[in-house]
């Protein structure tokens, strides 16, 4: 278990502005175009990936760490759930059950680590919806896969945002989501391992892709 | 798998021309205010590090103690995964692994080079004594070897003072976790038997690594003295 | 001030903003000319800062490539038997020394692999002898760490000229000198195991080569009456048939050489 990081309770509403040199309410819309002011490239979707401004924040701080652990219990909780949701349904059998088990575990003490670091600054948990895929033994891999890569890339994207207390502790997370992320492509017969590096995501991506699950409501991310 | 506590062999055997002996006391007694710091958070520092010929002028010392450090376990891997896959003793799901995750330890071999340049550490010679070309010891080693770079990795992203090469060395952490998973399902034994991955310090993991005995001095093949040969 | 507000924060002012799908935004190429936003609030998420750009980047991994061109040389760990057949016990064919008459460590090429009824490792490998190289097997614990060449040395002994080639590429070529008819430089396949340098004697030049190749008339000669690759001080004799069966080079050609070529290349010496 990680050595419990105290984080210090963030004033958000400074935080917005410290982060978008703006007294006014920031609409998406606003951002987006800020981001194009700053040469940013729009894919499809709305999600900005490059170009933001290099923000004032990216040095570290305990109240990004709040933000950032908060955004990485969004993640765990979903795996938490999912995992939960299928030893409770009891749908998959042999190896793929064996691995759900296991890792429901894991994730449930990734949950419970974040939720004792962040203490009242702790998100809600989410509402969740995986349909299928905590039942469906053709769907539980790919999906399972997912959610781990993208809390992999997500946490890698924010590695050097994190102060040097709360990197080492999310280190010690990060690679057994990889592990998970590997363990069960071999259960299913994928590539467990075919790139060179795992390239990090941006909140914004993440959460993107966290979309396209399906899993969780919209206004939850 | 154990790696034997053997008795301790001098780093000298790891470390023919002394630069990771030198990188392993920086490591140990830098301190913030004697480097060259790379101005994180500027532009322009953000896109000179985009080109990575560029880069090692701009590392601090200590970063490229740990680049070096870095570059010694993935010779390590790199010699260990490319010799069994030429041996070809492997077979079926290991000699598999053994491509696949010897040509990524080839190319984090060339990608820590590339950064390092003129600092990078010399490949070392290594013996390793039958264990590639045996597939039981083969698999064991792979493991302890996965597992080992892995923690390695992660003992030192804390003490990565670039946010650029700490963002680099994320990628790459992930991905030996990753192999770790692989062979240990190839090894029937648990992929993640913990929750938590603990890291693991610089002097420990070469204590590990020269406990092996993979590691030994180029053969020396070269000498002084006059020829006998027949002329 | 907790979480909960902040996010109550950036979901008032998403709230604000017109809805627009997220489908159309991308449709109309990103930037919505209308002042629609999307309905997707943006969450936490939208306030975390960027990742930093990696330092470096990793190359696609490459598939290793199979080569004809390359050899496995060994480092002999210790003194051993070489034996016709992987097994303890069968007929000795040779024998395996730790170290050159050089001093240096002995190296040998290596072939193929067997397991014994042990499961011990053998390993076929390619040692001096006369009046040819013997091929035999040893323990693989007499033998350390495996090096990879893809160079080939060949000497033509009609032509007098030495190649060097890379990967089945010319890339080293040079007049020599070769053994007299009375002391002929042997054929067959043989290896470079050391270099010898900074001695001071002018017959030599100023660098060696030995090799696994042995004089099969100066039995008697001392040190084995192995044949080396070694610069001269009479570069007026080659290209020619001058030697008691060394391979000569010009000084400047065989430092020339010296920056091309690995201990563990095969040497092949043809008519």
């Amino acid at each position: 278990m990680p050595d419990r990081v105290t984080l210090r309770v963030p004033d958000p509403e400074a935080a917005a502005r410290a982060l978008w040199a703006d007294n006014e309410a920031t609409s998406r819309e606003r951002l987006i175009q800020r981001a194009i002011a700053a040469g940013a490239t729009l894919v499809a979707g709305g999600v900005v990936i490059a170009g933001l401004p290099r923000l004032a924040a990216s040095a570290q701080s305990p109240e990004q760490d709040v933000e950032i652990f908060n955004f990485a219990l969004l993640l765990e909780y979903t795996q938490a759930a999912f995992y939960a949701e299928t030893v409770e349904r009891a749908e998959l059998t042999g190896e793929l059950f064996e691995f759900a088990k296991v890792v429901a575990n894991h994730e449930r003490a990734h949950v419970d680590y974040l939720l004792e670091a962040l203490g009242s600054d702790a998100r809600d948990e989410p509402v969740t919806d995986f349909g299928n895929a905590t039942g469906d033994p053709d769907a539980f891999g790919p999906a399972a896969a997912t959610l781990e890569d993208v809390a992999v890339a997500a946490y890698n994207g924010q590695a050097a945002n994190l102060t040097k207390g709360a990197l080492q502790a999310a280190a010690t997370i990060i690679s057994v989501d990889a592990r998970h992320a590997a363990w069960i492509r071999s259960i299913i017969g994928e590539p467990p391992a075919a790139d060179a590096v795992d390239a990090p995501l941006t909140a914004e991506e993440a959460t993107s892709r966290l979309a396209e699950t399906g899993f969780l409501p919209e206004e939850q991310l | 798998m154990t790696l034997h506590d053997f008795d301790d062999l001098r780093l000298d055997h790891l470390d023919r021309d002394g630069a990771l002996r030198q990188a392993a006391d920086n490591l140990e007694r830098t301190s913030r205010a004697g480097f060259l710091a790379v101005a994180a958070g500027s532009v322009a520092a953000a896109a000179a590090l985009a080109r990575p010929q560029a880069a090692s002028a701009q590392l601090a010392t200590s970063d490229v103690a740990i680049l070096n450090y870095a570059l010694t376990l993935e010779y390590l891997q790199d010699a260990f995964y490319t010799e069994a896959e030429r041996k070809g003793a492997l077979s079926g799901p290991a000699a598999q692994l053994a491509r696949v995750v010897g040509a990524v330890e080839r190319a984090h071999v060339k990608a820590l080079r590339n950064v390092l340049g003129k600092k990078a550490v010399k490949r070392p010679f290594f013996d390793f004594r039958g264990v590639t070309e045996d597939p039981p010891q083969f698999t064991r080693t792979a493991v302890a070897f996965e597992d080992l770079g892995t923690a390695a990795y992660k003992g030192q992203a804390h003490r990565i003072k670039s946010p650029e090469v700490l963002a680099a060395a994320v990628g790459i952490h992930s991905v030996e976790a990753r192999h770790a998973a692989w062979i240990r399902y190839i090894a029937g034994t648990p992929p993640a038997a913990e929750p938590f991955d603990e890291g693991k310090a610089m002097p420990e993991t070469l204590r590990l690594v020269r406990a092996t005995g993979f590691v030994v001095g180029r053969p020396r093949t070269g000498a002084r003295g006059a020829p006998r040969f027949t002329g | 001030m907790t979480s909960r507000r902040a996010r109550r924060f950036l979901l008032a002012a998403a709230a604000a903003a017109t809805g627009a799908s997220l489908a159309s935004l991308a449709a109309s190429g990103g930037h919505d000319p209308a002042g629609e936003s999307p309905s997707r609030a943006p969450g936490p998420a939208v306030a975390l800062a960027p990742p930093a750009e990696p330092a470096f980047s990793v190359p696609a991994p490459e598939t290793l490539q199979p080569s004809r061109f390359e050899s496995t040389w060994a480092s002999v760990r210790s003194a051993a038997v070489v034996r016709a057949a992987p097994r303890r016990g069968a007929a000795v064919v040779g024998h395996l020394d730790r170290r050159t008459p050089e001093g240096t460590t002995n190296i040998v090429l290596t072939r193929h692999r067997a397991k014994d009824s042990q499961g011990s490792l053998w390993v076929r490998v390619s040692v001096p002898a006369l009046p040819a190289s013997v091929t035999g097997w040893v323990p693989r614990a007499a033998l350390g760490g495996y090096g990879v060449v893809r160079t080939q040395l060949v000497v033509d002994l009609g032509d007098l000229q030495l190649t060097l080639y890379r990967a089945g590429k010319a890339i080293f070529r040079a007049p020599v000198g070769i053994g007299t008819a009375q002391f002929p430089t042997p054929k067959g396949d043989f290896y470079v195991r050391n270099k010898l340098a900074r001695y001071r004697n002018a017959f030599y030049g100023p660098l060696a080569f030995g090799t696994s190749a042995r004089s099969a008339t100066l039995t008697d000669w001392p040190a084995g009456g192995f044949v080396g690759i070694h610069g001269t001080n009479r570069p007026d004799l080659l290209p020619g048939r001058v030697s008691h069966g060394c391979i000569r080079l010009r000084n400047e050609d065989i430092v020339r050489l010296a920056r091309l070529l690995p201990i563990g290349t095969p040497l092949r010496i043809r008519a």
